[in-house]
């Protein structure tokens, strides 16, 4: 008994949380056992279960992996497009007040902007095709970056630029033995909120203007009312969205060990 | 004879953006020999720090002459070594990797870069805390850390910034006595910026007592206690003798201040 109870304590938070889930999801799935849904309500209701089977049917008929490439690429391309931008232009205009003057119009405002608002615009010029979906996301996934970054260079403690330039570093090393390990942090959160943007341009691209992918995949099924073929793509987003953000925790807390526990959670 | 560390007619003014300049150096003049301990005291705020990055070459006068063994200083150099009054290391690095940190800027092989922190980090009794961040250690070794590491590419000034005041009286008391130690042995130059009266006293061979802001040199005591000295020394009637001394000419200076404060 003391060994269950053991058990239990041990591992509390992850049985409350499974616990509650599994829950959820038994409740659903009896909702039609339980009462008579009237048909019309019917055509919009879907339980797990179906779902599930759904997924199946898909993956049998190499459905869902088609749609996935396609949206896979596009948030890789316009996701590292956006780091490749981002990152050394913030550096930049974090290091250089001539820079930061030059660029600070244009960054101030379109991170004001919703990105959304270029996607007309996206789609007649690039077409339906990935590229008018890659640069949604890179709009979307650079701002964070970029001003994240700039953050980071900005916050850089002086006394220990000092120290390193009293030993005699020139402005690259500064840069990286001081600057660049006391952005990380910052940077790494960039990324984060970056991911979450990127994904958000893939899925209203998609359902915008496109022919393939996972939110063109959506956007049909919806409106043919295939509640189960939607609720398919709302799991992987879930999923996908799910691991990235538990992978950059797990980065962050790798980079962050030289810190003081306290500080390491946020 | 040329002195080793000549500042002759020093002058140095912060404009800072949107408020008033501040003038931090008004034509100072200082001298040391190679080898000697000199303090500076003064009202805080007065420019000391001002004078040691000057000499440390991070800042530039606006005019004035600083030399050391009659080379004008125009930069840092290896020959110049700091230690910081909020320790300065890098919270990412380790204790060995802080220590190797100008030895590394300096292009020396990781190998001997090593060898010499391992020493070093002996020296200031730190062994068993090489990989260590510097958020792990108490204050007294963080600052161990921080002379280490100034310590370690082995140049003839050592320039030290209130070294001890972010620390606790005992642990003042337990650094002072081994710095004093291993100066004996390293046979350094050091400029030593306090707020302490008595650690000036105890530690140097000579005190430059500095007027209130602008600072210029107001004048310079002897210390003529014998060395090695030792705690004990402080309670002798001549310790405080000394001390009176410095705090008399200081006195003035507060006023100043205090007076100046009051616009």
């Amino acid at each position: 008994m003391t060994r269950l109870v053991n058990f239990y304590t041990e591992r509390e938070h992850y049985i409350l949380g499974g616990g509650f889930i599994l829950l959820l999801i038994i409740a659903w799935e009896s909702v039609p056992h339980l009462v008579a849904l009237p048909r019309a309500l019917s055509l919009f209701f879907t339980t797990p279960s179906k779902v599930w089977e759904t997924f199946y049917e898909l993956l049998v008929r190499n459905e869902v992996q088609a749609h996935f490439y396609v949206s896979a690429t596009e948030f890789l391309l316009g996701l590292g497009l956006a780091i490749l931008f981002g990152l050394p232009l913030g550096l930049i205009m974090g290091r250089s007040s001539v820079m930061d003057a030059m660029f600070d119009p244009y960054v101030t405002a379109l991170n004001a902007t919703p990105r959304i608002v270029f996607l007309p615009l996206l789609i007649l010029w690039l077409g339906l095709g990935i590229w008018s979906k890659v640069m949604i996301v890179f709009i979307g996934a650079v701002f964070p970056l970029l001003i994240n970054t700039y953050e980071g260079v900005k916050n850089v403690d002086r006394v220990l630029v000092n120290v390193v330039r009293s030993f005699g570093a020139n402005e690259w090393q500064v840069m990286k033995m001081v600057v660049l390990p006391n952005s990380l942090l910052y940077i790494v959160v960039g990324l984060r909120l970056a991911i979450g943007r990127a994904i958000l341009g893939v899925v209203v691209g998609e359902f915008y203007g496109a022919t393939k992918g996972l939110g063109a995949m959506m956007a049909r099924a919806a409106s043919a009312y295939q509640v189960d073929v939607v609720f398919v793509g709302v799991a992987i987003f879930m999923a996908v969205s799910l691991i990235f953000t538990l992978t950059v925790k797990k980065i962050e807390s790798k980079l962050t060990r030289w810190r003081p526990e306290a500080v390491k959670s946020f | 004879m040329v002195p080793y560390i000549q500042a002759k007619n020093l002058n140095l003014t912060f404009r800072p953006k949107n408020r008033d300049p501040v003038t931090a150096l008004l034509g100072l003049d200082l001298e040391a020999s190679q080898g000697e301990f000199l303090s500076l005291v003064g009202p805080s705020g007065c420019g000391k720090s001002t004078f040691l990055n000057v000499l440390l070459g991070l800042l530039k006068p606006d005019s004035g002459d600083i030399r050391l063994n009659g080379n004008r200083i125009t930069g840092p150099g290896q020959e110049r070594a700091m230690v910081f009054q909020e320790f300065g290391l890098l919270p990412w690095r380790t204790v060995q990797a802080n220590v190797e940190l100008g030895l590394e800027l300096k292009g020396v092989a990781a190998a001997t870069r090593r060898q010499r922190s391992a020493e070093l980090i002996t020296l200031v009794g730190l062994n068993g805390f090489e990989q260590h961040y510097p958020h792990e250690l108490s204050g007294g070794m963080k600052q161990r850390v921080g002379l280490a590491r100034a310590l370690a590419t082995d140049p003839d000034v050592l320039l030290m910034d209130e070294p001890f005041a972010a620390l606790d009286a005992q642990t003042r008391d337990l650094m002072q006595m081994e710095l004093l130690q291993i100066w004996d042995r390293a046979k350094k130059t050091v400029l030593f910026v306090t707020h302490s009266i008595e650690e000036a006293a105890y530690l140097s061979d000579r005190v430059v007592i500095m007027t209130a802001r602008p600072a210029r040199t107001k004048s310079t005591i002897k210390i003529n206690l014998p060395r090695p000295r030792d705690y004990e020394m402080r309670l002798s009637a001549e310790f405080n003798d000394i001390k009176a001394r410095i705090w008399e000419t200081l006195k003035e200076e507060l006023m100043t201040r205090s007076a100046g404060d009051g616009s």
